[in-house]
Parts: C-alpha cells; structure tokens; sequence
C-alpha cells in the first residue's frame, strides 16, 4: 500500500512534468473529473490529478524530513538527559515538559507565524521549493521530538546501569563512544517505531497547518495546502478537497500499519494500544 | 499527601514561568499587531510610532516581557513621546490577575476570552461525554468478543478513525450530511455556525449545530479511545482474581461490569485526565471548519492580527490547566487504585 | 450472559445515556448562563409585525468606536448608531446631517485662504438618552483624537487642525494648520459623547477603557447597539429617541459569517437579507436565487506596484520600457474574464472610481506579447544564455513578485508567473499574511523593505476624496526614518511636487487638472499596473426594500430601509 503510494506520488513523475503541475488555463477552472483531467481542475484550471503527485512527493519528504529533525532533537536530548542524569537531565526535562504542556496545533501555528516568509526559496535536485517548505519541516521537527525524547531517555537510564556499559566505561571508552556505540544501538526498536509513526503525525501537522494556510505557500502544491479553502467549494467543487483529504488519509493509515507491524516484530514485548 | 500536593505545585510553577518566557519570545516576532490596525490600508507612518509607544511594543523584550508579568504601575512610561516618562502605568500584569487590553479590541482580555470559552466547554464536554461512553461500550464489547468478525471490523474501522485527518472527516460528513441529503430531500444537519439567528440561540438549536463538530471530532478520539479501553479490558479479563471471581460462581455480567471494568478504566482516567485540558483550546481545525464562535477560532483570528495579549492569555491558561489537571490526576489515580502511595 | 442480552444492555445504556444528554441540554456548562436561554424571544421576521432585517458580515468588527479602529466594517457600522457631520449618498454626492448646510466658499463656511472651516449644526440633534448633541461633542472628538493619552489607531485627519471651538453650542470653527483638501472626505465621521467620556477622561486621563468605548450603546442615530456576542452576532434596535423621522425596522441583526460558503447558504435560504464582500465566483449562484446584485465602486483596485529603485528593486524595472513590457504580456482581461467570472475590468487609473478625475479617460495596455518582446529586445534583456530567462550584462530577469494570503491573489499569480515565463521574465512567487507582509521598516517587514520587486495588494484614493499621499521622495524609509510610507522606493520629482500641490488645493478645478496630470504620469510611466477593480459587492434580498448604498459606507440612509411583508 506504502509502496503503491511512493509509486504514485514519485513514479507520477514520470508522467507528467512538473510545469504541467503548475500549468493553468483559466477558461477550463473547476472542471469536473473527466478523461483529460481524472481528478478534475482547480480555481485556475491546473490538472488535480497532475498537482496530486507533486503534492504528494512534498508532503512524503516533508514527513520523511521533519522525522529526521525530530529524531536527531528527541535522541540528543533523550541521550543526554538519560547518560548523564543529575542537573543536564532535569534542565532538559523541563523544557520537554514546557513543550508538552502546550497542544502541537497551537504550537506549530505560532512557529509558523514566527518563521513564514521569511526564508527564500531553494533549488534542489533541479527543481525550485518555496521557503515554506523548509519552514514546515523545521517547525514540524521542532514541535514533536518530545515524546521520542522521553523514550530515549527511558531506555538509556535503564541500560546504563548494564554490565556492559559498565565494563566499556570501566575500560575508559570516551563518553561520546559509549553514548553512540554502546546504548543507542541497544535502544533502537522503539526508536524505529517511534519514528515510524512519527511520520504519519509529520504528514498531519503539515496537512493542518496547510489547510489552516499557514503552511507551504503556492505554487508548490501539498496534499494540506490543496484542501486550503475547500470549504468554499465543499458543494460546487467536491474533486477539490476529495482527493487530497482521501491521500493523506491513505498514506497515515499504511504508514500507522506499518508501525504498528514494526511495533510487534521489533519489540515482542510492548503491547500495541 | 498533602505534602505531595503542595511539592507538586510547587514544581508547576516555575515550569509555567518557562512556559510563558519560550512563548512570549517566540510571539514577539511573530508579526506586528500595529501593521493591520489601518484597515484596509497600511497603517500611517505617523500613527505607528505613536501606537508602538502607546502600547509599549517600542520596549526591548525583557522590558515587556516584564510588564505583561507584573504589570508597570510602579513605574512611569512615556506616552507622549518627548522623550520623558510622565505617565504612570496602569497594568498590573499577569501574577496580579490582569492580562492586559486585546490590541485589536481594546477589551480586556479576560472578558475576551471568557465570551468564547463557553461555546468550546459546551462543545468539547459534549464531544469527551461521546467518546468516553461510545469507546467504553465498543470498547468493552470487543474485548469480551474478541477476535469476532464485529471485533475485527471495529478494529479495522478504528484504526481508519485513528488516520483521520479532523478537516477531512469534517468536510465529508458536512458534505454527505449536510449537501447530499438536502439534494436527496432527507433532513439534513445545519454545517456551520452555533445557532439558526432566524430561531434564535436556543437549546435545541445549539444541540442540533452541535451534531456535525461533535461526530468530528469524537471519531478522531474514538478511535484511540475504545482501542485502549479493549486491551486494558482484555488484559485485566486475563487476571487471576477475575477468573476466581468467576470460578465462585458470580454471575458473569457482575465480573465484567463490576470487578473487571472497574479495574480496567483505572488507566483510563490517566488518559482523559491528560486529554481534558486540551477541551479548553478547543479543536482550532474543527472550529474554523464549522464556523463555532470558540476558542479555538478567537485563536486564530488573534493570531493572524498578532495580538500578543489574546494569544499569550489563551496559551497560558491551557498550559495552566495541563499542569494542574496533571496533579489531579495522579490524586485521582491514586484514590481508586489503593496500591499507590506516594510517600514523598 | 448471551450477545443477545449485551446488546440489549448496549442499547438501553445508549438510551439512559440519550436522556442524560437531553436532560443536560440546557446547561451542560453551569458558568456560561449567557449562553442559554438569553435569547428568549426567537427572531421571526414578521414575528407579531415586528421588521428585522439579518445581514451578514464577512468579518467581525473589532471594536464600534470611532478613533478606536480602522476597520472597513467597524467604520461602515458607525453611520447606524452615530451620525457623520455630513454624509455621502448613492453618487456619492455629499449632504447634511448634524449640519445645517455643507460649508462652502459660497456660503461663507469655508474662509478664501482654505484654513477656516464654520460649520453651523442643527438645534434639533441629541444624543438617545436626551442629551442634545451640541458643538461642544465636536470640540471634545477632536480632542481626544490628538491627546497622547488615548491610544487611536489614527490621529488622521485631526492631526492637521490647529484648533477647534465652540463660539456658541450650534457654531463649530475648525481651523487648519494649512489649507487642507480632503476635509469634506475626511472629518467627523463619527463623534464621541462629551457627556459621557468627559467625566472618564478628566477621572482617568484617557478614555482607553471607559465602558462607551467598549460597547458604545448612546448614539445619535436611528439604531443602536443592544447586543454583541463576540463571534457570533451584533443585534441593533430602533433609536425610540431618535431626532430624525422615526427609523422603519424594528431591529438590524448582524451575523458574523467568515466562510464565503455559509454567506452564499444563508442569502440561498432567505436567512439573510443582505450579504456583504460576496466572491466574484458567487454571483451567478446568487442571482440564479433572485437576490440583486449591487456593485459599489469604493475607489479601490487591486495594483501591482513595481519597486522603480536601482539601490532596492531589480535594476530592469528602472526602465519604463521593461514595465511596459510586463504590462503588455499580462492578459489582464482574461484574469478578468475567467477568474473574477466577467464581472470587472481591470483599471486603467488610480481613480477609475471617480471619473471626474480621471480625466481624459485613460485607456489600459493591450495583452500584446509580441510587442513586449519587441521592447524587451530594444531595452537589452536578451536571453544570451539559452536559458529561457534574459539577461543582461550578466543579470537575469527574475523579479520577486509578493502579496498576502489570499487565495485570489495567489491564483492570480500563479497566471502571472506563467504569462511572464512566455516573453522571457521569470518570477518567484511569495505570500505571506497579512500582518507580516505589511509589517514596519523596523521589524523587517517584507513590503517595508523592499524586499519584493512587485507587490500586490488593493488601493486607491482617500475615497471619496482623490488625495493619495505615499509617493512622496520624503516617505522613502531607510534606517534613519523607518517610518516611511513610501514603500514603492519610488521618487519622481515630477509626481513629489504635483501630489504635494493636490493635497493643498481648495478650489476643486485646479485641484483635478493636477491631478489628471498625475494620472497621465502613472500610466505613461507605468509606475502600477491595475488588475481588477476592487468594488465593493453586496447581495441584497428583494424583500428588502429602500436599500441604498453609497461607495463610501452602506448605510446612509438606513433609517429608510423596510422590509416587505
């Protein structure tokens, strides 16, 4: 299913070049679905179908991107809080306790005020994405690492206690070795789980702030910022909001499947709830 | 007890403190509140010197950062712009109860936010009474039947609810409720707003605007909900003491209502404990779509205009309410489950 | 126990649980009384004879007093509670309402030099809790326009008032620092109640917080404020007190509406009388269901302002040819026909609203690709490298093209951006909201600084007056006066002198023959470049009856409006 939807969104590619993503003829706006246009056209006739899967390839690198982030913030603060405890581990628990205080929405739209518009746009792989793109992944890292960090915290204070960690330690192996080479490789199944379903909450948070239009600004089209203002057309233009909402629906939905598969294959132990 | 409570507190505070310092430094530079005042147009140059000072956005942060904190009537601000503070400040700031004038209403902004927190509250209450009860009873049944066909359909479709994006259940449901069964004839739900004016705000109207956001907002939760509450079920239903219960011949309804899922909603209580705070931001996605005049809107719209003081005091009472919901749920979880102490 | 049975406790539960929830109806949440219950009395039109009209508005105001807000719907609402000096009808012709008559040259109200105003008010007027509205409200407004105390969103027009008195309490004599135009556009568009806020200022040294500003329910016009739910509705009543002809409506219920779709549902339905800012998209839906449609021209058009400034902008839009150009390879008229559905034009002229200015009509650009290669070419912007994209002496032309979050503009510029792709210019989008996007000088907001070689956003004259103020050399910010309006970067000594004559020419002749020559030089210049007229659109019910709009505000004559039975 993951692999159908990679396919469609990156093999689509192939298909169709991207200016015909970004191609408008205003005298077809908002067709129906037909044989030319399957999924229909938008408010100034650019092909659904067409923006579908360049909106898809976004939103997957956004989720792939901003897990990246979150991982790297989550397991230095969980690593570093959990290694060396004592006044490092409250400080940074604290400041994941103050993040998690406050509900991600409310977070994500300040951060997004907080940096929009204000990052120029980037060419990569031959190909143009507006700054908003980086800000969405940077915010989107930046508001989830919290519960990854506890994780790996969790696990690091109970392995570092282990006799192997002690012996390393004992053997005089730098900290830094210790932290990378001993207890981080111990501690990844959760970490990969986590992860996992971290980036179907990625594809999320960018389809709502999007929908909320704060988020990738167009041209560059997202599944999210697709549905921006479809509640104007929620009766005249239904293909609008349909297909989108419909793909990111499916991508959580295999991507929550898939973690939940690791979940049991990686870690007999923990309970799927 | 009494000593934890307190110690517990205690730790709260200096977190909110934290809190408010890492939000109001992000809100700082989030846009500028003076720059929309000119309705639609840009706001004079004259005018938005004098308003920057007016309102005190020409301090350094630390300096307003402090104001919105304890207030600046001890000292003297200058609001004429010569250049000499002549004016004593009236706020008291936030530890003393006042959280400042809504920039763009000039209202205070407790009254601002309290016009709004009812309709979330009626709206959120309604939604959390849903999924508690729906996910308890789908919850219960599927873990006594489990691995039937109803059980794996309930799974399946719970884990579809759980991948939900809330716009896209919401624009779907307004669709099919709303617009389809209209063109069909059947009755159809109202899709925005809190009330029919024509019918004015009456109970029955808000009940009936209410429909749509709440079965929104509940499949999401739902979802997770009821398949927490089948495998704490499942688990607990496994226990020794159950099966004894059981084995003295106790009438099987009274095992599972009684003993089993007594026990069983022990973890749940931590969970609608957590959840609960959250009720008062109310759903931002949810509200913009059904057009609800709630906090979660008023947000928004704040938002957009930067108006810090609005922003700054919804943020901070939801942050407040997690942390004070966090202790009265660990006192709760304590009382009905006597083999927690804390001794501390 | 069988499945039978558990479904049967399943269902009785939801039952049991059904009536809790209905029992609890009416006050699931015990401190929001305000919620339940208020509202006794349904609002029936024609509920025992009484009249009231819903309307609906886009946007919530955010305050009603006047000073304390800018806000388009805040302003248009005044004329409802409190009334102008004089207001502006149908052909926005202004007449007299707290005054007697309009000053004039002729009538002696306006002194020759232009800086004497005298304006004599009618001895009939009051307040609706019988207080006789008296120069001394005239005084008083102006005064707490121009305190320090009071935080106003503007000191304009007061500001350029040396003083204002009251010789006896029908007199009011304004006088001018220097000949000022646009007063008769300008002033008094609302005064404050001296009886009221008075006592607050002199107890409190502003009237920042005093009760009237927050919800000012004393006016002296036909309606006044009875209710305001934030985010919800504003509901006015029928002035019994009122000075003027008794008001025809019982009552004027505002709804709060901010999607688009619900507004086009509710004026389907009948649910509202009158709908306001209706999308261009909506119209057809809208008249199929027999509402009229009323276009206003407000005097705002929706502009693109190119950055001519060789330090700020791109060094290509220095030249009038490559401006020329980027007009000449827009299809202006297709935007107009397929986005905004027919219904405008796109304007040849900042005062395409007023033609008594624009005058010689200006005629726009024609889409000619053609011809704007042909002056590309002839300007030296030659694609050398095969790019697609020319360039000269090494620079490409690639324009930063910036608006605000809205989804016309950002449609609009989609279209744009290819149109321009087609003769060689290539242009990077960018769109941010509104408060960002208009953000100062010193908080590095995007327009301030220059940040984007075309901008986009919707303008036009102080209508109804024809005074435009920041093109100015002197309004260009920099680090020494970030406060510069002039974000256009633009400084034309030519256009500088001309603006600065207009603003102090009273004798209205002279005044429209400098200002078709500004006109004349915008366009030959090509300094903006119109998209589409930005009137304002309203759908009334025709149930509604006496409805007259004026470009300037909606309800001038609302003491006039009924409802047919």
């Amino acid at each position: 299913m993951l692999v159908l939807l990679f396919i469609y969104a990156f093999g689509g590619a192939l298909i169709f070049p991207e200016s015909y993503a970004n191609y408008t003829d205003t005298s077809l706006r908002l067709s129906p679905p037909s044989a030319r246009h399957p999924f229909g056209t938008d408010t100034i006739g650019r092909d659904v179908l067409a923006r579908t899967i360049y909106g898809g390839q976004i939103s997957l690198i956004i989720g792939l991107l901003a897990v990246s982030i979150e991982s790297l913030v989550g397991i230095l603060v969980g690593a570093l809080a959990g290694y060396y405890g004592g006044f490092l581990d409250s400080l940074l628990m604290r400041i994941t306790e103050a993040m998690l205080n406050i509900p991600e929405i409310f977070l994500l739209i300040v951060m997004a005020k907080f940096f929009g518009g204000r990052i120029p746009e980037i060419h990569l792989l031959g190909r143009v994405f507006s700054g908003s793109v980086i800000v969405i992944v940077v915010i989107i890292g930046l508001t989830s690492w919290m519960y990854l960090a506890r994780i790996v915290r969790a696990e690091f204070l109970s392995l570092k206690e282990n006799e192997f960690v002690l012996a390393a330690r004992a053997t005089g192996t730098s900290n830094f070795e210790i932290i990378f080479r001993h207890i981080l490789p111990n501690s990844i199944a959760p970490i990969i789980v986590s992860a996992t379903l971290g980036v179907a909450n990625a594809i999320l948070a960018e389809a709502y702030i999007s929908f909320l239009g704060l988020g990738v600004q167009p041209p560059t089209a997202t599944w999210g910022n697709m549905l921006d203002g479809a509640n104007n057309y929620l009766e005249s233009a239904p293909w609008l909001w349909f297909f989108p909402g419909l793909l990111i629906l499916l991508t959580v939905l295999s991507i929550n499947f898939l973690g939940d598969g690791l979940r049991d294959a990686l870690d007999p132990h923990s309970r799927a709830v | 007890m009494g000593r934890y409570i307190i110690k517990r507190l205690l730790q709260g505070i200096p977190l909110l403190f934290f809190i408010s310092i890492i939000l109001f430094v992000l809100m700082m530079n989030m846009g500028d509140p003076v720059a929309t005042m000119g309705g639609r147009r840009v706001t004079r140059a004259s005018d938005y010197e004098r308003l920057r000072r007016q309102l005190g956005l020409d301090k350094p942060i630390y300096t307003q950062y402090l104001y919105w904190l304890i207030g600046n009537d001890w000292t003297k601000t200058d609001v004429d712009g010569d250049g000499v503070a002549e004016t004593p400040g009236t706020r008291r700031g936030v530890l003393r109860g006042d959280f400042g004038v809504s920039l763009v209403s000039r209202k205070p902004v407790l009254q601002v936010i309290g016009e709004r927190l009812p309709n979330t509250l009626i709206l959120m209450l309604a939604s959390e009474f849903v999924i508690i009860v729906g996910s308890l009873l789908v919850g219960v049944y599927s873990a006594l039947r489990q691995y039937s066909a109803l059980d794996h359909i309930i799974t399946a479709l719970s884990f579809i609810g759980y991948s939900m994006p809330i716009f896209f259940i919401a624009l779907l449901s307004m669709y099919i409720f709303g617009v389809l069964f209209k063109r069909w004839g059947l009755p159809y739900l109202p899709t925005v707003g809190m009330f029919d004016p024509q019918a004015g705000k009456t109970t029955a109207q808000v009940l009936w605007h209410m429909v749509l956001p709440v079965l929104s907002i509940s499949i999401i939760s739902f979802a997770a909900y009821s398949r927490y509450i089948r495998s704490t079920m499942l688990e607990v239903l496994g226990q020794d003491y159950i099966r004894t219960a059981r084995a003295k011949g106790l009438p099987r309804r009274e095992v599972v209502y009684v003993h089993a899922l007594k026990n069983a909603s022990l973890p749940i209580v931590t969970v609608v404990g957590l959840d609960l705070p959250l009720l008062l931001g109310g759903a931002v996605v949810t509200e913009r779509i059904f057009a609800w005049p709630g906090m979660g809107r008023l947000f928004l719209d704040h938002v957009s205009r930067s108006d810090l003081p609005v922003v700054m005091g919804i943020l901070m009472m939801i942050a407040t309410a997690v942390v004070v919901f966090q202790i009265l749920t660990d006192i709760v979880y304590a009382w009905l489950d006597p083999r927690i102490r804390y001794e501390k | 126990m069988n499945a039978k049975r558990f479904v049967l406790t399943f269902v009785t539960a939801m039952v049991i649980f059904g009536f809790i929830l209905t029992a609890c109806g009416p006050k699931p949440v015990p401190e929001g009384p305000t919620v339940e219950e208020t509202q006794a009395a349904p609002v029936q039109p024609g509920d025992g004879g009484r009249k009231v009209a819903t309307l609906i508005y886009t946007q919530e105001f955010d305050n009603l007093a006047p000073l304390y807000t800018d806000m388009w719907f805040a302003w248009t609402t005044w004329q409802m509670f409190l009334h102008w000096a004089w207001e502006f009808d149908e052909k926005n012709e202004p007449f007299p309402r707290l005054v007697t008559e309009i000053p004039s040259q002729e009538n002696g109200g306006l002194s020759a030099d232009g800086r004497t105003l005298t304006m004599k008010l009618r001895d009939d007027i009051k307040w609706s809790d019988g207080t006789p509205v008296t120069a001394d409200d005239f005084v008083f407004t102006w005064e707490m326009a121009v305190s320090p105390n009071n935080t106003v969103t503007s000191t304009y027009p007061y500001d350029k008032i040396e003083s204002v008195t009251a010789p006896d309490p029908q007199t009011v004599v304004v006088t001018f620092a220097e000949p000022f135009a646009p007063w008769l556009a300008t002033l008094w568009h609302g005064i404050l109640p001296a009886h009221i806020l008075r006592p607050v200022y002199e107890a409190e040294g502003t009237i920042d917080n005093a009760e009237w500003i927050k919800t000012p329910k004393v006016g002296c016009g036909p309606y006044l404020l009875d209710t305001w739910e934030s985010g919800s509705y504003a509901r006015f009543v029928r002035n019994e007190n009122y000075w003027g002809s008794r008001p025809i409506l019982d009552e004027i219920f505002i709804r709060f509406v901010p999607d688009d779709a619900s507004q086009v549902a509710a004026l389907q339905a009948g649910d509202a009388d009158l709908g306001t800012f209706i999308a261009y998209s909506d119209i057809p839906t809208l008249q199929q269901a027999g509402l009229n449609i009323v276009t206003e021209p407000s005097g705002y058009n929706e502009w693109m302002f190119f950055l001519v400034n060789d330090q700020v902008g791109h060094p290509a839009l220095t030249d009038v040819n490559v401006r020329k150009a980027i007009a000449l390879s827009i299809d202006r008229e297709a935007i107009n026909r397929d986005l905004l559905l027919g219904l405008t034009k796109p304007p040849a002229s900042f005062w395409d609203a007023m033609p008594f200015y624009n005058d010689p009509p200006l005629q726009n650009y024609p889409y000619d690709p053609e011809e704007a290669k042909r002056l590309l070419d002839a300007a030296g912007w030659v694609d050398s490298d095969g790019d697609g994209v020319r360039d000269k002496d090494g620079i490409p032309l690639e324009l930063d093209y910036g608006t605000t979050i809205r989804e016309i503009r950002q449609d609009v510029q989609a279209v744009v951006q290819q149109q321009l792709a087609q003769v060689g210019i290539k242009v990077n989008l960018y769109s941010v909201e509104a408060d960002v996007y208009f953000a100062s000088y010193g908080e590095e907001g995007p327009a301030a600084t220059g940040q984007y070689d075309i901008q986009q956003w919707s303008d036009g004259p102080l209508f109804p007056d024809a005074d435009l103020y920041y093109w100015l050399c002197s309004e260009i910010p920099s680090d020494e006066y970030p406060a510069g309006s002039n974000w256009f970067y633009l400084c034309d000594e030519e256009l500088d002198s001309l603006i600065q004559l207009q603003a102090t020419q009273v004798n209205i002749k002279e005044r429209q023959q400098t200002i078709s020559k500004i006109n004349q030089l915008f366009y030959d210049k090509v300094y903006i470049l119109g998209l589409w007229q930005d009137p304002d659109i309203y759908a009334v019910n025709p149930r509604l009856k006496n409805v007259k709009f004026s470009g300037v505000t909606m309800f001038f004559n609302i003491g006039e409006w009924d409802l047919a039975q």
